[in-house]
């Protein structure tokens, strides 16, 4: 390796040492101001967040910038005279060699020789080893303080007047008191399965009522005194010192009391809840025809802590007016042997009940708890009602579903009986004679369902009963049809104007009332509108529109007509042509109807006096009311709440109990404002910065509307 | 001075009741700013029947095409011959004139041809000012129907009396509401209507 390539390489470990040395200093510079500057903040209250680093980072910057300076003057002579400096034996040579004047000296050679055998890595390494140390202990130093710097300024924040609050547990600074070392043990109710839960250090306890709740501490117990809601308890020696108390129905405080300090535990009692009932069977209330047979009953229960018993519970009412007799018995009972869920199930014989028209049978389920504290707690399903329908009430009970609709009455589209002839025409070579003729006159028979509904619509629109000849069933003897329809005299008239605008004789169309037949009527509209009749037809005349619009159908009626002729002839191929104008027909008609829906307009009556405004005048300017005075408690609690946090900033540990307190006494009557300070508490029990949850419980306490007792001075009636 | 009875026209084509609570609307204005005596229910008259005659003022409407019958074209002749105002309104505004064209043909074939109202006419100010001519109704001014602001009422004179006043401006839509709501428009838009009916019944 030649001369100045040494000396590249040397200059390369100097600067990176430059670097890893500023580097170094500018972290632990940044890490000492910051920790000072959150000490300084935490006691001034004047910085806040990320100011105290940004600062620091600020002059830490200032000392990375300022210590890369000498890398700048890292030229390849100066390393060289650093090395000839820490290296004698090198006698200027390497100096020489690197100098560009000296590169095509005859003594290159030489000096290079000489270079060669001289090594100055020992010197380099040292050199950059002494460049790091330092820095690399002040940094690990400042990051030591910037961790005390956080306890420091932690353990202050718990006594800063500056309105954040937080704290330590109470047990904490109770360290010489007989309270050090108070544990509770929490043995819940023998109907509960008297599980024992053990709380180190209480400040509260959650417990069912009947469940007892005793405290155990330490040491002699002389001088503690405890009670609860103003009633002294008992300290009974025991290898320390122990009170036993059971969980009431109300929420309170048990103080600790002794010459060293007090100390307060919350009880807050846990209701048991009631069953709850589910009625399955019957799902709603029924009136029945005849009381007979049996009738399924079920149900579902549940309780949080554990069942005891269920049953169906029925009554029977009979009677009328003013004289009624009842009668009542259970069924179904069950046993659970205290299982949080369960079901009952029973049959209910309606013939033993021997009920009568208008009796009514109230049926529910029921369900005891296991509580035999406050208890048992009973529930209740909602109650269903059956009753038997008096013989004059028939018309109003629904009691048979409608039928299906018949499968032969249904209708088929023209398209659909369009596609069927298609396919039956090409299945035509195949098939044998009576096979064909069997399903031709099918499609036949539909085609004539649903030329007799065309005919309804338009008997419908020209004022005529759709039940007439055309609502009879096509399968009906069509003799009997014809002498059963009555044509009216505005279908006649239809017909009259119709065959007169196709110029038909005039023994026709007396032909045509003389048949009196509606059947008729409807065929020769048909085919004048179709111009099958000689002449052209003109709606211009004196034609209705609503004859007009019911061309269309007319001619679709006649198509089907002739579509089913052919198919009851088994001639598929020559119905398919009708039949296709027929569909094309009713097409047009489809398109050429817009029909606007609307319900039955309101008959609206205006009344004149009240718009003219000489109706009588009735009303009178009502009068303010006084607000309802808020709850005044409300108010001492926002006032405690208000010194609680005031106390928070000086004695965190006696804004604890006086928060604790506090909630305790809100449990009832303010159960959203106790939730609020709980959340409070927790947190400062846990050292954390409670000011956002302190500010919301003052939210709460303050959130209701504050009103006089009386109304001002200024106020009156109008 | 008998009562003004709100007459609603009905014709044998199309669908004369389109605009049920328009009659309702009108009374309701009327009663509010005049103080004419008024009916406080309207009537409907069939256009074929003698009962027309009873009323100063006849209101039509639809939305579809209109084909009078020979008795209902006799019977709107005479009346507009005889002293009464026929105020025809196209209901449309979602259709390609069925209505327009129809009555137009209709109407001109029984009192004559309709042409354009100058909107200086003393129609109005005959109550309330409305110095541009008729007023527009929202559903020209939302761009809907023939996306026109028609400017002109159309009309049917006998001398200098308007028989047969035509509006395609749809105040049937405008005016279909019922009056109760009027209270909630900053601006009453039922006032043309006032100036019709004060016009139908002073002239």
């Amino acid at each position: 390796m030649r001369p100045l390539e040494r000396v590249l390489r040397t200059r390369r470990a100097l600067a990176t040492a430059i670097a890893t040395r500023a580097a170094l200093w500018a972290t632990a510079t940044t890490l000492t101001v910051g920790a000072l500057a959150t000490i300084a903040s935490r006691r001034t209250g004047r910085l806040d967040g990320f100011a105290p680093w940004l600062i620091a980072a600020v002059i830490g910057g200032i000392v990375l910038v300022v210590l890369l300076m000498p890398w700048r003057r890292l030229t390849v002579p100066r390393v060289a005279l650093w090395i000839e400096e820490r290296v004698p034996r090198l006698e200027y040579a390497l100096v020489t060699a690197v100098d560009p004047a000296a590169e095509r000296a005859p003594t290159t050679a030489l000096l290079e020789q000489q270079i060669a055998r001289v090594s100055w890595t020992a010197e380099t390494r040292r050199a950059v080893s002494r460049a790091v140390a330092w820095p690399a202990l002040a940094t690990i130093a400042a990051f030591g303080a910037l961790l005390l710097a956080q306890r420091v300024a932690f353990a202050r924040s718990a006594s800063a007047p500056d309105g954040t609050v937080s704290a330590t547990s109470t047990a904490s600074r109770d360290v010489a008191s007989p309270f050090a070392r108070l544990s509770a043990t929490v043995r819940a109710p023998a109907y509960a399965g008297g599980r024992v839960l053990r709380v180190e250090s209480p400040a509260s306890i959650v417990a069912l009522v009947g469940s007892s709740v005793t405290f155990d501490a330490p040491g002699a117990g002389a001088g503690v005194t405890a009670d609860v809601g103003g009633q002294t308890l008992a300290v009974q020696p025991t290898s320390g010192w122990r009170v036993a108390l059971t969980v009431g129905d109300r929420p309170t405080l048990v103080r600790f009391r002794h010459a060293s300090g007090e100390r307060i535990v919350a009880l807050e009692p846990r209701a048991d809840s009631v069953p709850t009932v589910r009625l399955l069977e019957p799902s709603r209330d029924t009136v029945m025809r005849v009381a007979r047979g049996a009738l399924s009953l079920s149900a579902e229960t549940h309780d949080d802590i554990g069942l005891a018993s269920g049953a169906f519970e029925y009554i029977v009412s009979s009677g009328e007016g003013e004289s009624f007799q009842f009668r009542s018995g259970t069924l179904g009972t069950r046993q659970y042997s205290g299982a949080a869920n369960g079901t009952l199930a029973a049959s209910l014989a309606l013939d033993a009940l021997n009920l009568k028209p208008g009796d009514m049978v109230h049926l529910r389920a029921v369900a005891r708890d296991g509580n035999s504290v406050s208890g048992p707690g009973v529930g209740a399903s909602e109650t269903r009602v059956l009753r038997v329908a008096r013989a004059g009430e028939y018309d109003s009970i629904a009691v048979e579903g409608a039928p299906p609709p018949e499968a032969d009455k249904s209708m088929i589209s023209e398209r659909m009986l369009i596609m069927m002839t298609e396919a039956l025409d090409r299945r035509r070579p195949t098939l044998a004679r009576e096979t064909l003729m069997s399903e031709s006159r099918a499609i036949g028979r539909d085609q004539t369902r649903l030329r007799k509904r065309v005919g309804d619509i338009i008997f419908a629109r020209l004022g005529n009963n759709p039940s007439g000849e055309e609502g009879r069933d096509p399968d009906d003897d069509p003799a009997s049809a014809d002498t059963s329809v009555r044509a009216d005299s505005a279908s006649r008239d239809a017909a009259r104007r119709a065959a007169t605008r196709a110029g038909r004789p005039a023994r026709e169309i007396a032909a045509a009332d003389s048949a009196d037949s509606a059947r008729a009527a409807l065929l020769r509209a048909a085919s004048a509108a179709t111009g099958n009749g000689d002449e052209i037809l003109d709606f211009e005349g004196d034609e209705t529109p609503v004859v007009a619009i019911n061309r269309p159908l007319l001619e679709a009626y006649n198509a089907m007509w002739e579509a089913s002729r052919e198919l009851d002839q088994g001639e598929t191929a020559r119905a398919l042509p009708p039949m296709r104008r027929a569909l094309a027909a009713i097409q047009r008609a489809r398109q050429a109807e817009r029909i606007y829906l609307r319900g039955k307009a309101p008959t609206v009556v205006v009344d004149l006096a009240r718009v003219r405004l000489t109706g009588k005048d009735t009303g009178a300017a009502s009068t303010r009311v006084p607000r309802q005075p808020v709850d005044p408690g409300a108010a001492r609690r926002a006032e405690r709440l208000a010194a609680a946090i005031e106390l928070a900033s000086r004695t965190p540990a006696a804004a604890i109990d006086s928060l604790v307190l506090l909630r305790v006494e809100s449990l009832d009557a303010a159960p959203r404002l106790a939730a609020a300070i709980a959340d409070a508490l927790d947190a400062m029990r846990n050292g954390r910065d409670a000011t956002t949850l302190l500010a919301r419980a003052r939210r709460v306490a303050d959130g209701t509307v504050r009103g006089a007792g009386r109304l001002g001075a200024w106020s009156g009636v109008w | 001075m008998s009562e003004f009875v709100f007459a609603t026209g009905q014709y044998e084509s199309g669908d004369w009741d389109s605009a049920p609570l328009v009659p309702a609307n009108l009374i309701d204005s009327l009663a509010k700013y005049t103080s004419l005596p008024v009916a406080p229910t309207g009537a409907i008259v069939a256009l074929a029947s003698d009962d027309l005659f009873r009323f100063p003022l006849v209101y039509l409407t639809g939305h579809l095409p209109v084909r009078f019958t020979e008795a209902e074209r006799a019977n709107v002749r005479r009346f507009a011959d005889r002293g009464g105002m026929l105020f025809v309104d196209d209901h449309n505004h979602d259709i390609d004139g069925a209505f327009h064209k129809t009555a137009v043909e209709e109407l001109g074939r029984a009192v004559g041809k309709l042409t354009q109202l100058a909107n200086t006419h003393p129609l109005y100010s005959s109550f309330f000012k409305f110095p541009d001519g008729p007023p527009n109704t929202a559903h020209e001014l939302n761009g809907w129907g023939d996306n026109l602001v028609h400017s002109h009422l159309l009309a049917a004179m006998r001398g200098d009396r308007i028989a047969v006043l035509y509006s395609n401006k749809d105040y049937s839509s405008e005016w279909g509401y019922h009056p109760d709501n009027k209270r909630f428009l900053s601006i009453d838009n039922t006032k043309f209507g006032v100036n019709v009916i004060v016009y139908a019944l002073t002239r």
